[in-house]
């Protein structure tokens, strides 16, 4: 198996909260890999560390041979690790098929030159499309993405990290509040990639999904790694019943 | 001399505190920039100016028009306010925008009604100045002290003691969580604009006594100075706002006595302000450290 | 109304609009709080008119004008990028504050006196009112239009982006930095270029040409059309320069009228009046369908591709 990115001894401390706490993983290409733990453990703060958004205290992370720590989130998108939001982000006053445009410009915002290349040229009209259509977002292509369910929202996210073709994807709770239904469709998108050879990074609060889909899982508790696995291996794991039976709100 | 100008410059920065207070109680709860809090404080001073002309009693001045002013602010929260953040996906600059067309009503309304030419106090106190040593005190110095203390304690005590202060701290620190634990968000707003319009009227009041003149510009100045107070104590900060109110009375006294700065003293506030936001971006007493 | 007059009314609403799209560069496309832009528009005017009254070329002294308050943006866009939005506001409040004190203290800008700036020669003709509004008419057809092309490049989106969700657009590989510093050097540039005319049009500049009240009303302009839309700022700069024309009338309630008019919108109409989302705007529109049906964007196929199907 290929290495694709390796995380070692990643800190993120804030003032003296240690939400990351001498982490370590690595993910593998065309590997599932998920990442579980109870509320407050600190996966999505893992993520924000990752992807740029924080700058971690201490620790290294490498992407393709390349030391990566602290790099700013959009040079990390542009290089190919793309991102969800647990909590949407969508740009309210576009359309969707816009949301998906600007997204699949990842690589076009270069500053002042950016002024003289049109955004919607018939190549990225064409990579929208494709994308709106595998993930189902087809039907509101041209609502408002204010105007839109939480379901198309999440299908919204997936489809802008899609979109910008990267090497890596990481889903934040994609399932979160969604309904039987939709977290069927939404787990069936991500079937779908994996079947394709996508390299996903999954943080996942539902157990089952997670155990579906996944085909390495991580645990974390309080910033730190207490087991890794296979589902079946992380399922029979006594200190990961421990963290979960420890948390009274199993969301 | 020293003591004379620091003495000086505690009555102003006292009174700046109180003129931004409301400004900050509002901006804790709401989180909007209300600019229209220097219209409460010149319509304090002429309501308390009518009411002190009418009945002869400067406490009662200060009592009618304070409540008066607090209930307007209530009617206004209530009106404008309150239905412009109700609406979804509202800019930062709208519920400023509504600020500065409710202030610059404000200022018009008076000027309309009480006429253009300044009127005056003539509040008369038993004694014409006071003496320690070589330092000369008025008493409407004392008095403004006296009064400021008074009503920052009052604050102090209902902020902290009481179930009303409770549920607006609550509804500071997250009003999401605030009312998802049962708080009455509403009640808290409605403190805010009570206290807060109520404030900015006491403060008008001690202003035109002060200066023993009030004209409709009279709200001109403090619309942006407490601004510039309000971020410096840390923007919603009730505590960081009295160090900052001080910290401006200060600056502005010594700078313009000590120095030859080419900045007017209305500027300072501002000057001080940029400064300190290009040295700690979050204010001086920042309550919430984001992360 | 005289021609002349007519044409004195004309020459100020059309600098005012200049100054209002560019306002609506950094507040409508970038979604930044600007609260002070009268500084630049001011920073500019006296950027020109020193240049020209010590013998500059009128057009040379307008680009200088545009570029000298371009990069005063520039580097207040630079201290913004550390600052939240309510914090941006009233810095940019106090940076109005600041140079209006400056403008009335410094001898380069004639102190409290002010400037006197001779009408200025173009192309072997003496501007006066009539020219000033057809140069800036040409000034403004020329901006929107670059301003057209904009929003259909990667730099309009990436201020769309911006402006909708800071932190999705740096998702995707926008520098929301270097966009803002963008947006502020050129809105600002653009206020610049707007105050270097002003100031050969009005024959005289003093500080309080330059006050926080023309900043509020730039902002009126810009809130009271719509923020964001091109038609919006021009509307509402045409609207506000004509309200004491329209009020007079009513000349000693004007302030009042005007105070009232900006509750009223932003209570009732936060999007403006002719704004994208405004009922108003939203007849129209619909009006016009009738007679010119809509072309269908590739969005409406994808969506009708489907629905079709179903």
């Amino acid at each position: 198996m290929e290495e694709l990115m390796r995380i070692e001894g990643l800190k993120m401390y804030f003032g003296g909260l240690k939400a990351i706490d001498g982490f370590d993983l690595v993910i593998n290409k065309s590997e599932t890999l998920g990442i579980i733990g109870p509320n407050g453990a600190g996966k999505t703060t893992l993520f924000n560390a990752i992807c740029g958004v924080y700058t971690p205290t201490a620790g290294k992370v490498t992407f393709e041979g390349r030391e990566v720590q602290g790099t700013p989130a959009h040079e990390m998108a542009k290089m190919g690790i793309a991102r969800t939001f647990q909590i949407s982000k969508p740009l309210s006053g576009l359309t969707i098929f816009d949301n998906v445009i600007a997204a699949a410009g990842v690589h076009e915002y270069t500053g002042i030159q950016s002024y003289f290349h049109k955004a919607h040229t018939p190549e990225i009209e064409d990579r929208a499309e494709a994308v709106i259509r595998e993930v189902g977002l087809a039907d509101v292509a041209n609502k408002k993405a204010s105007d839109v369910s939480l379901g198309y929202l999440r299908r919204l996210e997936i489809a802008r990290a899609l979109v910008t073709q990267p090497k890596l994807i990481m889903l934040d709770e994609p399932c979160a509040g969604l309904s039987n239904f939709a977290i069927n469709e939404i787990t069936e998108l991500v079937m779908r990639l994996k079947e394709k050879g996508q390299s996903i990074v999954l943080i996942e609060h539902n157990l089952p999904i997670t155990m579906k889909v996944c085909d390495r899982i991580t645990v974390l508790s309080y910033g730190k790694k207490i087991a890794e696995g296979t589902p079946d291996e992380v399922k029979n794991n006594k200190q990961v019943i421990e963290a979960y039976l420890g948390e009274e709100d199993d969301g | 001399m020293f003591l004379q100008q620091l003495i000086n410059a505690l009555t102003i920065g006292s009174l700046y505190a109180l003129t931004a207070m409301g400004a900050t109680l509002i901006y804790g709860i709401l989180g909007i920039l209300d600019i229209a809090n220097a219209g409460a404080y010149l319509v304090g001073a002429y309501l308390g100016w009518y009411i002190y002309y009418g009945t002869g009693s400067i406490v009662l001045a200060f009592l009618l028009s304070m409540l008066a002013v607090g209930l307007l602010g209530i009617l206004l929260q209530r009106a404008v306010y309150s239905p412009i953040l109700a609406k979804p996906h509202t800019l930062s600059i709208i519920p400023l925008v509504a600020a500065v067309g409710l202030f610059t009503m404000s200022s018009d309304a008076v000027r309309l009604i009480c006429g253009p030419n300044s009127k005056a106090y003539n509040l008369k106190f038993p004694v014409e100045t006071l003496r320690v040593g070589n330092v000369v005190i008025l008493p409407a110095w004392l008095m403004i002290f006296a009064l400021t203390a008074v009503l920052l304690v009052i604050l102090w005590f209902i902020l902290n003691k009481t179930k009303l202060g409770l549920a607006w701290r609550a509804t500071a620190g997250d009003a999401e969580i605030a009312r998802v634990c049962g708080v009455n968000t509403d009640t808290a707003m409605a403190l805010s604009y009570i206290l807060g319009y109520g404030f900015a009227a006491a403060a008008g009041i001690m202003t035109g006594i002060l200066y023993n003149s009030i004209t409709p510009a009279l709200g001109e100045v403090p619309s942006y100075k407490m601004l510039a107070i309000i971020v410096l104590g840390g923007l919603g900060n009730p505590m960081g706002t009295v160090v900052a109110g001080l910290i401006i009375g200060i600056a502005e006294v010594f700078l313009s006595v000590y120095t030859a700065i080419p900045i007017p003293k209305d500027a300072i506030a501002f000057v001080v302000l940029i400064i300190m936001l290009l040295v700690k971006p979050d204010g001086i007493m920042s309550r919430k450290n984001k992360v | 109304m005289s021609s002349a007059y007519l044409y004195s009314i004309l020459a100020t609403a059309t600098i005012f609009t200049l100054l209002a799209l560019a306002l609506n560069i950094i507040t409508g496309y970038a979604g930044q709080a600007m609260m002070g832009i009268a500084a630049f528009f001011g920073i500019g005017a006296y950027t020109a008119a020193i240049i020209t009254t010590n013998g500059g070329n009128f057009l040379l002294a307008l680009l200088a004008g545009m570029l000298v308050s371009g990069i005063f943006g520039a580097v207040l866009g630079v201290i913004s990028l550390r600052l939240q939005a309510d914090f941006l506001a009233i810095t940019t409040i106090g940076i109005n504050f600041v140079m209006v004190a400056l403008f009335n203290r410094l001898k380069i800008t004639g102190g409290t006196l002010g400037l006197t700036i001779k009408k200025p020669v173009l192309f072997g003709v003496k501007m006066n009112n009539t020219y000033f509004f057809y140069m800036t008419v040409i000034l403004i057809v020329v901006l929107c239009l670059l301003l057209g092309k904009m929003r259909r490049s990667w730099f309009g989106m990436a201020l769309a982006s911006i402006n909708n969700d800071p932190g999705a657009a740096r998702s995707f590989g926008i520098n929301v930095s270097r966009y803002q510093i963008l947006a502020f050097t050129i809105g600002t540039a653009v206020a610049g270029l707007a105050g270097g005319v002003y100031a050969h049009r009005m024959g005289f500049i003093s500080s309080s040409d330059f006050a926080f009240v023309v900043s509020i009303q730039a902002v009126s302009m810009v809130v009271i059309g719509g923020l964001g839309t091109l038609r919006g700022p021009i509307f509402g700069a045409l609207l506000i320069t004509s309200l004491p024309e329209i009020l007079r009338f009513a000349d000693d309630y004007r302030e009042l009228v005007y105070g009232l008019l900006l509750v009223l919108m932003v209570r009732f109409m936060p999007e403006g009046l002719i704004g994208d989302d405004s009922p108003v705007w939203s007849a129209l529109m619909k009006l016009w369908r009738k007679f010119v049906p809509k072309k269908k964007t590739r969005a409406d196929l994808i969506a009708e591709s489907v629905e079709g199907g179903r």
